[in-house]
């Protein structure tokens, strides 16, 4: 998840508006996927301690700049696919506003952020896994552009609608959000690399869950402990 | 929590807040709450002076206090609202047209300074975002872990809901096994005040942590099919309906806040 959410109040009524309702159909969409494919008890499970292993990530201050804090999205999308790392998008936000972190009325276009992150990493990283990329470069990529994605229309985003009291032209406020946009490139690069290693490690030890080997071949757990 | 950041709330502290307290907003409905919190995120969209915005944020702050809740994690627990609120609101002080305070600093591109307009944009952009934050934490700590679960259940579409639900349950399990990995790590030795250096030390931690948690699905997949697994987990717990004088406030808040948005900031009829 590039790092940076959009607090409460920052848009005008309209855009709050605007941005809750394709939230809400992206939404939506993916629960009518979901269901017309029938529902799977282990999608339920894997997104649900997916989502909580994303919520839980995000405690971790990772020590650059001072201290960031990443939910993976990018990771989530890879190993999630595009529909279940939309909804885990979408509960994460719920609770990470629920703690302070994000905004309440804005949850339909911090998932909209978040979501898109999640698909296009998903689409890259398959689409460089059939070029035959090795997983290291092609995860790395991936989450990298898909973070980068999510930056970009977050900054739209805040473009579109405004800013809340500003008098600032729309010129002038893609210039002072450009800012912002660069800083979450940033930081999208550094998730990325580390979404990296964290797939390389996975596909090292659980190679099916990256697409590497059949799934119904894993039958034990690996039996991960401290 | 040692080994975990302090700057983010940790949803166990909040639950205990929840659950041991017994202060004045433990005992509100939990759909009142639901409802303040749609009523304070209306207002602070709508309200467009910055005098009643800090009034609404002290309000805020005065609930918070009232519930019993500490102050000094709060101001810990606005590191990353903080940041935000600087990330869009810090450069548009400096872009926003109006009257510079003091001088102008003089760069290739022109003078930079902070105007007046700029100032009091960054100040209510706080105001907003900070009254919402307090709220939600104030509800959060003061509602229990079953209310709060019944609630998700019913407000969210399935299959959402069961990922909530499950993601509540598991976050704690997985907050545990995180923990569990950095001391295991630290107690060999490890020095994770260095990223670059550690990188794939960071890399296995949330590697595993993620690992743990797909093996717990696979685990929790068996469980939730041999008791039947249907599509929904069955919650025990009940939020009865607010009583009469809650649902009066709630009603009363967003009647005030439609009112003032109506008349003072659309200036509809006028």
């Amino acid at each position: 998840m590039a790092h940076i959410h959009l607090g409460e109040g920052t848009f005008p009524l309209w855009a709050l508006a605007l941005w809750t309702t394709i939230g809400a159909i992206l939404v939506a969409a993916v629960v009518y996927r979901v269901r017309k494919g029938g529902i799977k008890t282990h999608q339920i499970a894997l997104a649900g301690i997916g989502a909580a292993a994303s919520f839980a990530v995000f405690q971790l201050n990772i020590p650059v700049w001072g201290g960031i804090h990443m939910n993976l999205t990018g990771l989530v999308g890879i190993l999630a696919g595009p529909l279940l790392g939309s909804l885990i998008a979408l509960v994460v936000n719920i609770f990470s506003a629920a703690l302070g972190h994000g905004a309440v009325g804005l949850i339909g276009a911090n998932t909209l952020v978040n979501a898109s992150e999640a698909i296009v990493a998903y689409y890259m990283f398959k689409t460089l896994m059939g070029m035959d990329w090795d997983v290291f470069p092609a995860s790395t990529s991936a989450a990298t552009v898909g973070l980068s994605a999510g930056a970009f229309l977050m900054g739209a985003i805040i473009v579109i609608s405004g800013v809340n009291g500003s008098a600032l032209p729309r010129g002038d406020l893609t210039i002072a959000v450009a800012g912002l946009v660069g800083l979450n490139l940033g930081v999208a690069v550094i998730e990325g690399l580390l979404t990296g290693f964290i797939v390389n490690f996975l596909a090292s030890v659980r190679p099916d869950l990256v697409g590497l080997a059949d799934r119904d071949t894993q039958e034990e757990p690996t039996g991960v402990t401290a | 929590m040692t080994t975990l950041s302090n700057h983010v709330p940790d949803p166990r502290l909040i639950t205990a807040f929840a659950e041991r307290q017994d202060g004045p907003l433990h005992r509100v409905n939990p759909w009142t709450k639901v409802g303040v919190v749609g009523a304070l995120v209306l207002a602070v969209t709508v309200l467009d002076r910055l005098a009643l915005l800090a009034g609404l944020y002290g309000t805020v702050l005065g609930i918070y206090g009232l519930a019993g809740l500490p102050y000094r994690r709060l101001i810990g627990w606005y590191t990353l609202p903080m940041l935000f609120i600087v990330s869009v609101a810090g450069p548009l002080a400096f872009f926003e047209p109006g009257t510079p305070i003091g001088g102008s600093l003089s760069t290739p591109l022109g003078g930079l300074s902070v105007t007046w307009a700029g100032l009091s944009l960054f100040l209510e952009l706080t105001c907003r975002s900070l009254t919402v934050v307090t709220f939600a934490l104030t509800a959060s700590m003061t509602t229990k872990y079953t209310d709060v679960a019944y609630i998700l259940g019913r407000l969210l579409p399935r299959p959402i809901d069961q990922i909530a639900l499950l993601t509540y349950r598991f976050t704690f399990v997985m907050l545990e096994t995180l923990e569990d990995l950095v001391k295991a790590a630290l107690s060999r030795g490890a020095n994770l005040a260095e990223f670059w250096s550690n990188r794939r030390l960071y890399a296995r931690i949330l590697g595993m942590t993620m690992l743990s948690a797909i093996e717990q699905s696979e685990r929790l997949v068996k469980s939730m099919e041999a008791r039947g697994y249907n599509g929904d987990i069955t919650l025990y717990g009940d939020v009865s309906r607010p009583p009469v004088r809650e649902l009066v406030i709630v009603v009363g808040s967003y009647s005030a806040i439609i009112g003032y948005g109506v008349v003072a900031v659309y200036e509809v009829g006028l």
